[in-house]
């Protein structure tokens, strides 16, 4: 690390001059590079976007329209946003949690370990859909070994209304896959937290509970809120696992949508189902627009 | 680095290690299971690469991976580069559209693709590649930009140039092999993304992997255990194996930078 | 030994800006082929702007480069057969040191035989012939600079650039490194241009030094010159150290300093226009004698600096309480403990006037 850091310092002060001639004159021309890139974003990305939002807008016979805003709200499409949205929020806060205090175990262990479980994790930030339903169904399922075993020992999971396939259980299956994503990217964070910050605190007489919330917290406090709104997106827009779980028994906003567009259920609703989309991205858009506001506020910069 | 765990620790990473294990050893459990339950073999992994769809739909998801990899490396490695040299003043307006994916649902953008895309694209299941491009900007760009922030960048770019070589030559023969850990991260990425997205494919009508798992899953419920156990545990133990191989096995010095 | 390019360079009427900054100002430069000019000044005055602008690192700027006749202004940096050594960090990490050193013979599509047998020749001329197969960082900070000066003439390039190359460097190695580039470039005869902020650095290596002042080449003289016979007070202040006496102007020619006669010189600057000024002269160009503590060359030794060879003695005028330095050998400075009264004598030839 310490090279890598004396490297920087040996790298010539950056600007516009240095650079000339790789950017020369306008500014229009330093963007001339980037066009392969543009183009490609532009094409596979934005082009789509405006149509999702365009059709949002349009009646079935090719009218502008707000209706299928207005239908959005309604009856158990208004109902998916409430259930997707606590969903969310639940497992964002649950996985971060559960993720920050096993990051904080796994930053003490050595190298080799901590790669070979950041290398882990990856693979199980990765999981979903059906692998990861039936998984969860042999383990915690109704006659799942865990659950058996669990039984065994005198507690029945089932005693109560729980069901995997309920707004608990989805959440439960989806911390699979997000404790792992907080793990993985929380650690690098809690390895930038110097031992040499703690050993200086303590010299000053400042006892635990005042490093924590004078050092840690505030240091910390940006990755934690912009991993958790990570979390929050993840488990938001999650449909193959939500798909092969509930088989469209719980209200999410990907079932709905899905169900809409794939017509199966229910026919000439498409511009529903786009309206529903533009929803989602106006959620996520608000979240991370709250994001950046916090950031903005705190001192450290993730 | 390494530190003294204390006994809360040692019960946090108990606590995960079983969260995440049973439900695997439960699967694998029941992927063993023959003759309703009676007995145990593995009957129903043999099933499984006996069908026509495993060879077929494997080789899809795999050639998927493999473009979409390539597109990532051609499309992002120079520009990132770029942005690295004369065109810093365009970085936050490239870092904000790679950041859009995460904003935007995943089943949002397929709505969007269905509908916008030209027939000459959407007759070929590789559109799916250029989807699954945009949908792991976030992490790509991120690697690729840690990976050449941790190197002396400009001078190695400028010594390449007085030497007599192109810009082409310097990114081939010096950028990208610097930075040869942060470029695996970003193709490891992108592959990983695209042997497992489900839900682009699903909503397109396009077979691959996953979603033929998730079709044999109606019908042949052990069976796809099986294949869920297997893909899982052979991603998990190709990527274990990778990453605590001795150094020499590894790409070089890079590799502490970045990670 | 290996064939290289004999070119010669010519700078003329440079110009560079940066947004409000002007990092260069009517710069011209004839380097003669083989010979090694270094750029001094201090960071910021543009000296390193002037060599990235002949490496065609830097573009944008107005003026002409002329090398071996032909203008090179519309060439980019890798046509521009330069060879190029910087502060530090500039090997290729993922590569041998040999691959380093032929790298540029690579790009040139020279068959590998060949050209790795063309980087071991110029790492035995460096003196690391036994360390090709090893990576960059498994040397020291000298030993890479010497694989870069490799790498720079492997190419045979036209013109031989060394930013600062020696400036990250332990002060002996340094000394050391910066002897060799000397035979070296000697030997290989490439014309060089070498930039440094270090004045020692440039007055023991370069056939001629250039002082730059804010993007302005205020002289560029050999070395014995520039610190003798600096071209104007600018010059005089920067190179070297320099005392300012109180000095009047008794004739177009001569000074009265604390009531010694001197050679006035006159400089870039033209003929005096007030009757007073500062005179400067350098610590070795006074001398001392045991003095009775009159007169008006009268002072007290407040200070002795043992440096070697040499020792620097600090005294306080006693008429107008300023404090001179006197650089004296050290046998001699025995002589004049502290406290002692002394007087002061000028052994000038002729200085320069600050009015």
């Amino acid at each position: 690390m310490s090279q890598v850091v004396a490297q920087r310092t040996g790298t010539p002060k950056k600007g516009a001059g240095p650079l000339a001639y790789l950017s020369r004159g306008s500014t229009l021309k330093s963007l001339v590079p980037l066009m392969p890139f543009l183009a490609f974003v532009a094409y596979f990305l934005v082009f789509p976007l405006t149509f999702i939002i365009r059709d949002a807008f349009l009646s079935n016979d090719g009218k502008f329209t707000l209706d299928n805003f207005a239908e959005c709200f309604k009856g158990v499409y208004g109902h998916s946003f409430a259930v997707s949205i606590r969903l969310s929020f639940i497992s964002a806060m649950i996985g971060a949690i559960a993720g920050a205090i096993i990051a904080s175990a796994v930053v003490k262990t050595g190298t080799r370990s901590r790669r070979a479980i950041a290398a882990t994790a990856s693979v199980f930030a990765n999981t979903g859909g059906v692998p990861l339903a039936f998984m969860f169904l042999a383990g915690f399922g109704t006659e799942g070994l865990v659950t058996k075993a669990l039984k065994a020992l005198g507690w029945n999971m089932y005693s109560g209304s729980f069901t995997l396939f309920s707004e608990t259980g989805i959440i439960l299956v989806y911390c699979f896959f997000q404790i792992p994503l907080m793990v993985l990217i929380f650690t690098p964070a809690l390895e930038n937290i110097k031992p040499e910050w703690r050993e200086a605190s303590d010299s000053l007489g400042g006892g635990r509970f005042s490093y924590f919330t004078r050092i840690s917290v505030p240091l910390l406090f940006p990755a934690f809120l912009s991993t958790t709104l990570l979390l929050f997106a993840n488990s938001f827009s999650a449909y193959a696992t939500a798909r092969a779980m509930t088989s469209g028994t719980l209200p999410l906003m990907p079932l709905l949508i899905g169900n809409l567009v794939d017509g199966n259920v229910l026919a000439n609703q498409e511009h529903l189902g786009h309206a529903m989309a533009v929803c989602m991205i106006g959620v996520s858009a608000i979240v991370m627009g709250i994001y950046l506001l916090v950031l903005k506020f705190s001192k450290a910069k993730p | 680095m390494k530190r003294k765990l204390t006994p809360a620790n040692y019960l946090a990473l108990l606590a995960a290690t079983s969260f995440f294990v049973f439900p695997l050893i439960a699967a694998f459990e029941f992927s063993l299971r023959v003759n309703l339950g009676k007995s145990h073999g593995f009957d129903n992994f043999r099933w499984v690469f006996q069908q026509e769809g495993f060879k077929t739909n494997l080789g899809v998801s795999f050639r998927l991976a493999l473009l979409t990899a390539v597109a990532v490396l051609v499309l992002m490695v120079p520009t990132v580069v770029y942005l690295h040299l004369g065109g810093g003043r365009w970085k936050r307006m490239i870092e904000f559209i790679c950041l859009v994916p995460l904003v935007v649902p995943v089943i949002s953008f397929a709505l969007g693709v269905g509908t916008a895309f030209p027939v000459f694209l959407q007759s070929t299941v590789y559109e799916l590649s250029f989807l699954y491009v945009i949908v792991s900007l976030p992490y790509t760009y991120r690697a690729l930009d840690v990976g050449l922030s941790s190197i002396p960048l400009l001078t190695l770019v400028e010594a390449s140039r007085a030497s007599g070589a192109s810009m082409r030559q310097t990114l081939l023969f010096v950028i990208v092999p610097t930075i040869r850990s942060a470029v695996n991260g970003a193709v490891f990425l992108a592959i990983a993304l695209s042997l497992g997205e489900f839900t682009l494919a699903v909503l397109l009508h396009w077979d691959t992997f996953p979603t033929w798992i998730a079709n044999i899953s109606q019908g042949h419920i052990l069976n796809a255990i099986a294949l869920s156990v297997l893909s899982l545990v052979g991603a998990w133990l190709v990527v274990v194996v990778m990453a605590i191989a001795p150094k020499s096995l590894r790409s070089n010095k890079t590799q502490e930078a970045t990670s | 030994m290996t064939e290289q390019n004999r070119v010669s360079v010519q700078l003329q009427g440079l110009r560079k800006v940066y947004g409000d900054a002007v990092a260069l100002e009517n710069f011209s430069l004839d380097i003669a082929p083989g010979e090694l000019v270094a750029l001094l000044g201090p960071s910021g005055c543009g000296k390193t702007t002037a060599l990235r602008i002949l490496a065609g690192l830097d573009t944008d700027h107005s003026g002409q480069i002329i090398i071996n006749g032909k203008d090179v202004a519309g060439t980019p940096a890798n046509k521009r057969n330069m060879g190029m050594v910087f502060q530090a960090y500039s090997l290729f990490p993922t590569m041998s040191v040999l691959e380093n050193v032929a790298y540029g013979l690579r790009v040139r599509k020279v068959d590998r035989a060949k050209r790795d047998a063309r980087a071991q020749e110029l790492l035995d001329l460096v003196g690391l012939g036994e360390m090709g197969k090893r990576l960059a960082h498994q040397l020291s900070g000298g030993q890479q600079q010497r694989v870069a000066l490799a790498r720079a003439l492997a190419i045979q390039p036209n013109v031989l650039l060394l930013d600062e190359p020696l400036s990250a460097l332990d002060a002996q190695v340094r000394t050391q490194l910066r002897d060799e580039i000397k035979r070296i470039q000697t030997e290989v005869g490439t014309t060089t241009l070498f930039v440094t902020h270090d004045q020692e650095e440039a007055m023991a290596i370069a056939d001629r030094v250039g002082v730059m002042r804010h993007g302005v080449l205020e002289q560029c003289a050999p070395p014995q010159e520039v610190y003798l016979n600096p071209a104007n007070v600018k010059v005089a202040k920067f190179v070297g150290a320099m005392n300012s006496l109180p000095a009047e102007v008794t004739s177009p020619t001569t000074l009265k300093i604390y009531g010694q006669s001197v050679n006035l010189r006159v400089g870039e600057g033209g003929a005096p226009t007030t009757k007073t000024g500062k005179a400067l002269v350098r610590p070795e160009q006074l001398t001392l004698s045991h003095g009775d503590g009159s007169g008006p060359a009268s002072a007290t030794i407040i200070n002795l600096t043992f440096l070697g060879p040499l020792t620097r003695i600090s005294v306080r005028m006693t008429g107008d309480s300023s404090v001179l330095f006197i650089s004296m050998p050290s046998a001699l400075a025995l002589d004049f403990p502290t406290g002692s009264t002394v007087n002061v004598e000028i052994r000038a030839t002729s200085v320069l006037l600050d009015f």
